[in-house]
């Protein structure tokens, strides 16, 4: 059981589709996993879904899914096996809704990657395994039945946001009403799509740059700008930001200072979490109290982004209760027509 | 000056960490090539030093598991992708050897456990670690099997010292 199994295989589709890929997910069934972070972002889900819905595709939500557990496992509040229960128990509820998974946080894709990893190893399986056992003896009646096993010939596909919009970039294209207007953007891909599924034995594949994001922004009529921090982590750092604040906002402070000092208009990410560390105002302000150097360079997650220039309502797209730095001139920018 | 000499070796705590996690076994291919120090995010910002961790476990030296050199790392994988070698995976062994730490007691300061109380609490209850999520929590029944799942783990104990502390809070206000 390999974890890249669970990953869709985009080349295949490329290949099958080479005109419009947009087809291969006219017959199936998609589900939008929930990020937590979605709740100080909402636009993060609606870019996306209304994205999704103009398109006609067939989505859903699945409303027994539970937060990936991510956060307790890297800190260890709780073992791989009870990790990957969660995974399983999640992947369980989606494979009864869907086909295909998209996911608009690195931080939960990397997750369900790594618990299907985890159960390679058989001291994990077994007791993942055990576990689930244990909630099916518990399991009563049709609305709580704890009936779950570790899917071996799992159909179920996962696909990265990101990934998916570049796959059906020319629809995307189509669908939008604005564009970037020239506009200098950094891009952050976040280290768990950044880090992501090297193949080392595969040389090209382990050199080349990832350019997916700064190819769309390319697209969307942007110009993205080589900066020095691009492929540095946002200072998030499972959850280090709360521990160690200090060490952990000046490696944000490099980054968001490095996308600044080469003229970045704005930073985009596909990441919620990394937006939330890069944009937060009381972290922008710690910053400015310890590094002495006041950012305003405004940071939005590529599904705002695509909500804003499809023309959606500012509130919807990027709620500006978050009060991030500047990111209405920005919108102002984008939709002046 | 001599960090070790031949009888300080020790392969048992080698052993015990490759027994635990079986890939932990390819650190044996460390060429302290220093590659993953030089892209480390927190080397930059700390006295965090991956190769020393690694040169620790090699030589069996157990202090490594009371440094807090090992709660420092970020888990960003990006060591694990420029490394040379095939299979080290250094975030595994750091989350590995933080659960030896762990379990000897020594673990991470009550205050920096103190943040995940919150979000403990809300996983437990919820299903997701914010309050109020997008579209509601879990439906109860659904929390009762995260509950299960988590059975025994750390995150239990996070959860109840949080039920303890609201208790003493009314207690006070009362
Ligand atoms: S990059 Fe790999 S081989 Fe080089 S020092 Fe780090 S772990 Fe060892
Ligand atoms: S995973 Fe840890 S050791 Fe590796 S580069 Fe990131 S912070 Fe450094």
């Amino acid at each position: 059981m390999e974890s890249f199994n669970l990953v869709l295989n985009l080349d295949e589709i490329e290949r099958q589709y080479p005109e419009n890929s947009l087809d291969y997910f006219k017959d199936k069934k998609l589900c939008l996993f929930k990020a937590c972070l979605e709740k100080y972002f909402p636009g993060v889900r609606w870019g996306i879904q209304d994205l999704l819905e103009e398109l006609q595709l067939n989505i859903s939500m699945c409303v027994n899914q539970s937060c990936c557990s991510g956060t307790f496992f890297q800190r260890n509040l709780i073992t791989r096996a009870q990790f990957s229960a969660i995974n399983e128990r999640n992947l369980n509820e989606m494979n009864q809704v869907a086909e295909i998974v998209l996911f608009s946080c690195n931080g939960c894709y990397n997750s369900l990657l790594r618990g299907r990893e985890f159960l390679k190893i058989p001291e994990v399986k077994k007791k993942t395994n055990k576990i689930l056992n244990r909630l099916k003896k518990k399991g009563i009646g049709q609305n709580y039945p704890h009936k779950y096993d570790i899917l071996e010939n799992l159909n179920l596909k996962l696909l990265h946001d990101l990934d998916f919009l570049y796959l059906i970039r020319n629809d995307v294209l189509n669908s939008l009403k604005f564009d970037l207007k020239d506009l200098k953007v950094a891009i952050h891909y976040g280290c768990h799509y950044l880090n992501l599924s090297r193949d080392k034995r595969n040389v090209e594949d382990y050199i080349r740059n990832k350019t997916k994001l700064d190819e769309l922004v390319t697209l969307f009529g942007g110009i993205p700008v080589d900066y020095q921090e691009r492929e540095s982590c946002c200072g998030w750092g499972a959850s280090q930001l709360l521990i160690n604040p200090k060490e952990a906002l000046k490696i944000t402070f490099n980054k968001l200072k490095s996308a600044e000092s080469v003229g970045a208009d704005f930073l985009v990410t596909p990441c919620p979490t990394c937006l939330y560390t890069l944009s937060k105002p009381e972290y922008r302000d710690k910053m400015y109290k310890w590094y002495g150097d006041k950012l305003d360079i405004p940071t939005i997650h590529l599904n705002e982004l695509l909500a804003m220039l499809r023309g959606c309502e500012e509130e919807r797209c990027i709620t500006l209760r978050r009060k991030t730095p500047r990111l209405d001139e920005i919108f102002e920018i984008i939709t002046r027509e | 000056m001599v960090e070790y000499t031949d009888s300080d070796w020790n392969w048992d705590f080698y052993k015990e960490l490759v027994d635990d996690v079986e890939e932990n076994k390819n650190i044996i291919q460390c060429i302290s090539c220093g590659k993953c120090v030089g892209d480390c995010p927190a080397t930059k910002v700390s006295n965090f030093n991956i190769r020393k961790i690694i040169r620790k476990v090699l030589r069996g030296d157990m202090s490594v598991l009371k440094d807090s050199d090992i709660w420092y790392c970020y888990l960003c994988e990006r060591c694990k992708r420029v490394c040379p070698k095939d299979n080290i995976n250094i975030p595994l062994l750091i989350i590995n050897l933080r659960n030896e730490s762990f379990k000897k007691g020594y673990g991470p300061r009550y205050n920096d456990l103190r943040k995940y109380v919150e979000m403990s609490e809300k996983f437990l209850t919820n299903g997701t670690v914010l309050e109020d999520p997008l579209e509601g929590g879990l439906p109860p029944e659904r929390i009762e099997e995260l509950n299960e799942i988590c059975n025994f783990a750390r995150i239990k104990y996070v959860f109840k010292a949080s039920k303890n502390k609201t208790k003493e809070k009314k207690k006070k206000k009362s």
